[in-house]
This record gives structure tokens, sequence and C-alpha cells, in this order.
């Protein structure tokens, strides 16, 4: 996503948390430090500009250019097949996206395909709640779920986009699941990248993970549990 | 046998340290004549992956005025179980749970591998982190909602255990309860008046824990209960969440032709109060942020007229800035009370004019704390800047680190001047220490420091000087050494000391100065001088500045130059050398000496950068790297010259604080006509992308995030090329050069070449 031009002048682009998080592990792939060293200490001949291989293309007036040297034809000068991008395999966890950077996907075709039910993500995020009101304070359970049925209009009033009724769905997959650590850091991958969208319930989300895991596991399997279980229809399996 | 570009790198690598001259001249006199003196970068917190914490104690000296930790450079007795200290060769007793060692049963930290070692102190109980938003409400909606935003977001990064405190401020200040009841309470303050650590602590109803209840019962006492003000995220996220949703602008209507009052210097003062009364001696951040300058109470830096403007370096210069001593004295009273108590300041100013970072530096300088100078607040400049203050290691843990003390224990032979860096004396006097400290005001004749907010990148400069008589014996062993303890909190609360041990060898310089000479590293002695000269451009006048490393550069060329007397032609600087005169010539035309064309808020925050990151960070600033990307070849470094401006080929250029990508002419009209679109073009739609992916990574991690120019031949934006590059070629001697290409530069800057001719010059004559 570009920055914002209209309130900071040459913004850099904005990236994923996904992809900056990535960034930490990963090597440079070719770390830009080298520096050439002037010509009049080393003695070396000074760089006359002829020394510089240039093109053959002229001059020419700013309306009719002529064309860089084509991959097909035969160049004019040497001109490696495929263009120069850096030598050697990209070593970065996930290559990165072209630029600018946008979200995984979102052709129309493969939209109702993956399109997540609301009910079935509800569902699996109210049967976390019941289990955590055996322990967890009142008032504390019930700020989580004023906070989860403003998501759950949201979402019904279409205010929510769909990377992030995906990942949400993937985020009570994990929950489902018990991964405790995965479902965290899609809440704060969503956090991170769409604010706006979710800002005002995600503490919500949060919340309920962090009072989740520290439940005993048999309250997480309580006959009422259960229920509020059995009455979602078959979830969305990846 | 490695040479000395490889011992430097290997040395780096493994203790985040780099000498300015790796082997030493062994006498003070011959220390002088090297010009550069023996000092050295430290980044005590390089990141080791690779390290595995020791789960046990140092051990010590026994001797008092020493006490250096056991290391490898020691002489052991296995079967006596002692060993002699390196530093003072005091004899010691291994403590008892050393019974089983011998030499081939040897404890991790007499390994040469572990020059440097971390220690991990398991005594006390964790302490938690503790975070205190100090919000501006005096700015735009559209800011203060993306501001919102930004801290709802960071209670999802914070660690969970950690506790967090709200302050907002306009024309009053507020100081926020976080309870769980429901209804939101506050206490507020004018901004018109200060306070001092008692009186808050009064008025907002807070008690100290007493000396009796802190001593009772033989066990640690218990961490810090938290208070009213800071609780633990997990506890308030849901509360703080909808708190911060709430908040609105300043109330106080603003009239026209006059600025917002904005009771900064107040509310900062309160937030160093509260922690100090609640929170002592524990790792904690102020974290504050801003929209505005200043313009009412302690601390004010600007009235609240328009039409009279916060002031300018003429204004600076004219003796005509009449709030700024005032305002910087309450600044760094503020930086002093912090750094006693070992909090961190950091300044998140996002504004179109200036907010007063001159004024305020010490506060980020001396505490070690971050500051971060956007447009507006609702930048991804700020977003991700801000995001990145959280980022993780690859082990999970937080990449800062909280109040850490830097000592430095040296070899008799040679002692410690000062340090340049985000850090403040502890006043440590002892066997280290010199006495020639006078340059380093304040930072000098002690051998310790606090540094209370620090990171991975974190780089101090320290200064030594060699004390040996001249013609006195090269010492015993033939090596100097010294030792660096950095002892921190670890953002998982643990306590931890880190220790690197290193030595170097000396030399007779009146026998052996081409050995010493081998062993200069350019790269860290450019920048151990420009801290110097940096540090001498906040107290003296530019020129005297300019004056002295042009000084310094013509005696380094006199010294270790290859001359003919009075023939400047002759001059060669051997390749250990070359790049030195170059990196002096972008440092005295840079922002952090050139204060002409920037605001006094920017010239603050250039130097800020400067004064704390790491070597191949800092000289990216004082000589930003320029690559050329064409299809003549692979993408290469080339001159930072206005003769590598081409027109078929695009430059990537990073000064640290901008990535540029610059198309040539020609490259540019081909991207205008679309020829990357079409698929016998694909070679060309490469070549577009490949500075596109490289300043990618660079912006992927770094911190601060830079701003990101994509520009052509032509373009505005291209300035920020043009301003850099060596003008060899200006308006005055296009013709003169004979050269037809490469963009001439409209400046009546001196260029490289004359530089380096009116450098050898001087160098060659035997008039100097």
């Amino acid at each position: 996503v570009n920055g914002n031009q209209e309130r900071g002048w040459n913004d850099p682009p904005q990236f994923s948390y996904g992809l900056q998080t990535a960034a930490q592990g990963a090597p440079k792939r070719t770390p830009l430090n080298k520096r050439v060293p002037p010509p009049q200490l080393t003695g070396s001949p000074c760089p006359v500009p002829g020394d510089f291989p240039s093109l053959t293309a002229p001059m020419t007036p700013p309306t009719n250019p002529l064309a860089p040297p084509c991959s097909m034809n035969t160049p004019p000068r040497p001109c490696p097949v495929a263009a120069p991008p850096l030598a050697g395999v990209m070593m970065m966890a996930t290559p990165p996206p072209p630029f600018p950077v946008v979200e995984h996907t979102d052709s129309a075709s493969s939209q109702s395909e993956n399109e997540p039910d609301v009910d079935d993500v509800v569902t699996l995020l109210n049967w976390a709640l019941t289990a955590c009101r055996h322990t967890v304070k009142k008032q504390v359970c019930n700020d989580v779920a004023k906070r989860l049925k403003l998501f759950e209009d949201m979402w019904k009033s279409g205010k929510l986009s769909l990377p992030v009724r995906r990942r949400m769905n993937g985020l009570v997959q994990e929950l489902k699941s018990c991964n405790w650590d995965a479902a965290d850091e899609i809440h704060r991958a969503l956090i991170v990248d769409h604010v706006n969208e979710v800002g005002q319930w995600m503490v919500g989300v949060k919340r309920l993970i962090a009072e989740t895991r520290n439940l005993n596991p048999d309250l997480l399997h309580t006959q009422e549990v259960d229920q509020s279980l059995d009455t979602s229809s078959t979830g969305n399996s990846d | 046998m490695a040479t000395f570009p490889e011992f430097i790198a290997q040395n780096e690598e493994r203790d985040g340290v780099r000498f300015s001259w790796n082997v030493w001249p062994s006498s003070r006199l011959e220390a002088t004549r090297m010009v550069v003196p023996v000092a050295s970068l430290i980044t005590p917190l390089k990141e080791r992956p690779d390290l595995p914490p020791i789960q046990y104690e140092p051990v010590l000296c026994s001797r008092v005025t020493c006490r250096a930790v056991l290391n490898p450079l020691c002489q052991v007795d296995y079967r006596a179980k002692l060993w002699a200290c390196n530093f003072c060769y005091q004899r010691n007793q291994f403590p008892p749970t050393y019974a089983g060692i011998s030499d081939v049963n040897q404890p991790a930290e007499l390994l040469p591998q572990f020059s440097t070692i971390e220690y991990v102190v398991q005594r006390g109980p964790l302490m938690p982190l503790v975070f205190l938003y100090v919000v501006d409400t005096c700015m735009e909606d559209e800011d203060l909602q993306a501001l919102k935003e930004s801290l709802q977001m960071s209670l999802s990064l914070l660690p969970p255990t950690a506790l967090v405190g709200l302050i907002t401020f306009g024309r009053m200040i507020q100081v926020h309860e976080l309870g769980c009841e429901g209804i939101s309470k506050s206490y507020v303050f004018r901004g018109t008046k200060d306070l001092n650590a008692k009186q808050l602590q009064e008025m907002l109803g807070l008690t100290k824990p007493t000396a009796a209840q802190a001593g009772r019962g033989p066990q640690a006492p218990q961490a810090p209960l938290s208070n009213r003000f800071l609780q633990p995220v997990q506890k308030i996220d849901m509360n703080l969440t909808d708190l911060l949703g709430e908040l609105q602008r300043d109330p106080w209507p603003v009239t026209q032709g006059k600025r917002p009052l904005r009771s900064l210097g107040s509310a900062m003062s309160i937030a160093v109060g509260l922690l100090e009364c609640t929170f002592p001696n524990t790792g904690a951040r102020i974290m504050t942020f801003i929209g505005g300058p200043a313009t009412q109470g302690p601390g004010m830096v600007v009235g609240d007229e328009l039409k009279a403007p916060i002031r300018s370096w003429h204004d600076i210069e004219k003796d005509n800035a009449k709030f700024m001593k005032k305002g910087t004295k309450h600044y760094e009273a503020l930086a002093s009370r912090a750094s006693t108590n070992g909090h961190i300041i950091d300044i998140y100013a996002c504004a179109l004019d200036q907010t007063g970072l001159l004024e305020m530096k010490c506060c980020s300088n001396h505490t070690g704390g971050y500051m971060v100078m956007a447009d507006s607040f609702t930048t991804s400049l700020f977003k991700q800047t801000f995001q990145r203050v959280f980022t993780k290691d690859v082990s999970g843990a937080f990449k800062m680190a909280f109040a850490g003390t830097l000592e430095i224990k040296t070899s008799r032979e040679i002692k410690i001047s000062g340090a340049i860096g985000p850090c403040v004396s502890l006043n440590a006097k002892g066997p280290c220490v010199s006495e020639n400290v006078r340059q380093f005001h304040g930072n000098g004749g002690t051998s310790q420091w606090k540094i209370c907010g620090l990171d991975h990148n974190t780089t101090l400069a320290v200064y030594f000087e060699v004390v040996n008589q001249h013609n006195a014996p090269i010492p015993q062993g033939g090596r100097g050494a010294v030792q660096y303890v950095t002892q921190y909190q670890h953002s998982s609360g643990q306590k931890r000391i880190r220790v690197t041990t290193t030595a170097r060898n000396w030399a007779d310089a009146g026998t052996q100065i081409q050995t010493i000479a081998a062993s200069f590293d350019q790269e860290a002695s450019a920048i151990l001088m420009a801290r110097l000269a940096v540090y001498r451009a906040e107290t003296e006048e530019g020129p005297d500045v300019l004056r002295w490393l042009d000084r310094q550069l013509i005696r380094l060329c006199q010294k270790f130059g290859d001359y003919h007397k009075d023939d400047p032609n002759s001059f060669r600087f051997s390749e250990t050398f070359s790049l030195y005169p170059q990196f002096m010539f972008h440092l005295r035309r840079s922002p952090f000496l050139q204060v002409f064309n920037n605001s006094p808020d920017e010239s603050s925050y250039y130097r800020h950068q400067f004064m704390r990151q790491d070597l191949t960070q800092s000289l990216i600033m004082i000589q930003p790297i320029l690559y050329a990307y064409s299809f003549n070849g692979p993408p290469e470094p080339v001159l930072l010259d206005s003769s590598s401006i081409l027109p078929d080929r695009i430059l990537l250029m990073d000064t640290f604080f901008q990535i540029l990508i610059y198309h040539g002419e020609t490259v540019s009209q081909w991207r205008k006509a679309g020829y990357q679109e079409l698929p016998e073009y694909e070679n060309f739609r490469h070549l577009l992308q490949a500075p596109v992916d490289d300043a990618q990574e660079i912006l992927h991690s770094r911190f601060p995030m830079p701003r990101y120019i994509d520009t052509e031949h032509g373009g505005s934006q291209a300035r920020f090329l043009l301003s850099k590059v060596n003008p060899s070629q200006t308006h005055n001697n296009m013709y003169a050069w004979g050269q037809e290409s490469g963009a001439p530069i409209l400046t009546d800057d001196v260029s490289l070449q004359v530089f380096m001719d009116h450098l050898k010059k001087l160098a060659v004559s035997s008039a100097a």
C-alpha cells in the first residue's frame, strides 16, 4: 500500500505485519554497503564518461525515444536475456510480493469459494466465551461479549473487508484447535494491518484468547459448551 | 593468518567492537601523533542469536579497585584453582562451584570464542516493564484519530504483564485512572505551573512504600504493585482501548492568528514525577506523542502568536531566541531526573512545523529514548516506525532493553577519556579514568555510564588515552586489553550482564609504524572522528569545528601518505586510508555539520540519529550509498558523484533517512512510454523492478522508517540526489572539464576534486 502522499511528503509504502515480521529473521540478499574510492588517491585514471558503456541510443526528442533493448530481438549490444535482477536466490522466508504490496488475492472468482460464514465464526467465539464464564469475572466476559457483538454487527452490515473476514475465520479455527499462539499472532496481524476496521472490537478477541488459554482444558468441553458447538453447521476447514 | 580487514570483520561480528587502530602505539607521545586517537565503537547488545545465555553469575576479580570479570585473557592455574586477573595481575581463588574445572574441562568464560558472553542474573524478582503514554490532544481530528488507532494497536503489541498508563494534555493535563469500574476518572492539572515530585505525589494520593514495609522479612521485596495510574495491559486493555477511543481534541478554542495552548513541558514533568514516585529504578518508557510545540508553561519554546515564528538557526546565531535557554534547562532537568531512575523518554513529534526538538533533545539523548520526526500521525512513516518499536528478535523477545549501565576496564597503559552516545556519566572515578577529559564535558572522567534505553543497534563511541611514557618498554605480554561490562534489564524482565573482553598488540611507533598504519580502520575512524566533530558542533562555532576537522585530516595525510615534499601530484594514500578523505569531505557538507538549509529541530533530529547508530548505518548517513542499475551488468556501487548520473541507468541512493530511486533521462522516457508493459521488453520491466526490490529490503526493517522517493531526471524530488552527490560538474566548470555527460549541479560548493587538490597541496607542503 502506498504511503500517505497527502499528509506526508515522500511517505514510504506501508507493509503488512507478516512481511515485517518475516524480514526480522531473514538474511539480507545483497547488502548494499560498498563504496568506490575516488581515483585521485589510488593513482588509477580518473573515470571519463566515455569509459561508461552507454547504449547506442542518441539523445532523441522526448516524444519519440528509441526503445530499450528488446529481450527477444538481437540487441545491438550484448544484453542478458533476462534483465539483471540481483544475483542469487531469494533467501527471504517469503518472496517479496510485487510492489505495491497487496493482500493475498481477491479475485472475484475466488470470492464465493473462500467467503467465510459469519455464523460459524461467531459460534466458535461464543464457544470460547461460554467456557470462560465459569471462572472469569462477569464484567470481563460481558465486555468481551459486547465487542463480539460489535464485530458480528460490523460483519453483517458489510463493514469488514474480505481479508479481515477471512483472517478472523482463520483465527477461530486456531482457537478451536487450541493453537493459542497462532490465534494471538493472527489477532496482532489484523490489528496492525487493519486497525481502522478492527480497532474497536479486536481487543475483545485478544482478551478472549488470553482468558481461554488459561482455562482448565476440561472446561472447554463441558456439556453446554459442546452444545453450542453442535448447533453450528460444519465449519469451513482449510 | 588473517588480513587486517578479516580480523576487523571477525572481531566486529563476535564482539560488536571496532577500534580506530588495531595495533596500538606504545607511548602517549606517539599516540597523539597518530592524529586519530585510539578509540572504539561498541555495540553492547549486538545481536548474537548464537550466544547462549549463561545461567550463573560472573566471577569477579577480588581487588576492590578492579572487579574485572574472569575472561579468556586470564592466566589460570587449574591445579591450584587460581586465576590471575589480566588487568591488575591479582591472583584470585576460584569459587567452590568451580572445583571441577581443568584444562580439558574449561568453563565457557575462559574459552576464546566467548570473548563476548552473556550471564543471566537469577536473584531478584522479574520486574514488569512500564509504559507511560503522554498524548497531545491539540491536533486535527484526522491526526488524533490516527494516533488513537496506533495507540490502541500498540496494546496488542505490548507484553501482557507490562504496566501501562495514560496522560493526556492540551491546555490542561489529565492523569487518567485506569480502573475497571466503568467510570473514567482523571486528575486535572493546570499547565502553567511546574510541580515537583513531592507535590505531585500528594496531589495524586500516592504513597511511596516506606522503608519499614520494604525491609520486612528475609525474603526479597515483592515486585512493586501496580497503582491506579499504571496497570497491567492484560487487565485493562479493554478499558484503555475504550478510553483511547473516546479521547477528544483539546476543547479550548484556538482563535485566529494563534497557536493552541499546549502545556507539553508540564505534561512531561508530571510523567517523570509519576514514575519517579511509583517505579524508581526499574525499566520504564515515557512515550510522548506531540503534534506541535509547547506554547505555555515551563518548557515552552514559542509563544502563542502565530506571527512570532519559532526560532531558526539565524535567530539563535543573533541571540534572538527568547525561550530557548529556559526551555532547554527545563527539559535537561527532566532528562536528569529520568535517567537517574533508569527511565527512558521517547519523543514522537509529528507536525509540519517545528515542535521544539532542539530544546527537548536531551530527553532522548541522555536517556537513550527514541526521537521520531514525521509530518503527521496519519503517515505510514510514523505508523510503521512506531510499530517497529515493538519488534521482536528471533527468540521472540523484544529488541528493546532497559536500565543499562556500561562499565569499562582497561590495562594499566591505557585509560578512558570519555564516551559519546545516548548515555550519561555515572561519575565513577578509578584507575582506568584519564584526567585528560575536558573535551568530553559531562561524559568524561568516568568509567561507567548509564544507558537507560538501548537495543541491538545502540552504539557508543569510547575514547582512550595511552599513558605509557615515551621510551618505556612495551608492556609485559605485548598486548593492551579493554573489557566492556554491560548490565541491563532484558525485555523479559530478567537482569543480564554482557561482558566483552578484547585485546590488541602494542607496537613501537618508532620502528613499526607500517604495522600500525596497516591496522588502521578507516571506517571506524571516520565515525569516531565524526562523533567528536558533531559533539563539538553542539557547543562551538560551526567554522571552528570545520577548521579542526580539516586540520586533523591534513595531519593524517602528512603522517601516513606517500609523497615527495612540495609535489602534490606525487601524493598517494594506501588502500587502508583511501576512503577516509572522501568520508571527511562528505561529513563537512553533511547536515550534521552544516545547519544551513535545516531547521534547528531537523539538525537536532539528524544528530540524534547519528550519535547512536552502528557503524554501517552511520557511514550511510555521512556518505550515502549509491548503486547503479543498467543493462550493462549486475547492480554496482558507483561514485557518489554527478558523473554517475547518466541517462541510461537507474540509481538507488540510501542516505539512511531517505531511500531514493532515480531514473535517468532515457530510462524515464522508456518508462513513460510504457515499454515495461510489453512482453518482449520483460527485461526492462525487471530492470525497473530491481532497485525497487532492493529498496524494499531496507524499508522492511530499518528503524526509523526512511522516506521513500521515486523520481527521475528533471523531477523536483531529484534535488535530494543532486544535493548529495559530489558536484564534480557545476555550472561553473561545465565546459572546463570537457565532460559531455553527467548532470551538472547548480552549486557553488567545492567539489571533491578541488577539495582533494587542496588537501594534497597542504599535506605535501614543507611549510606546514
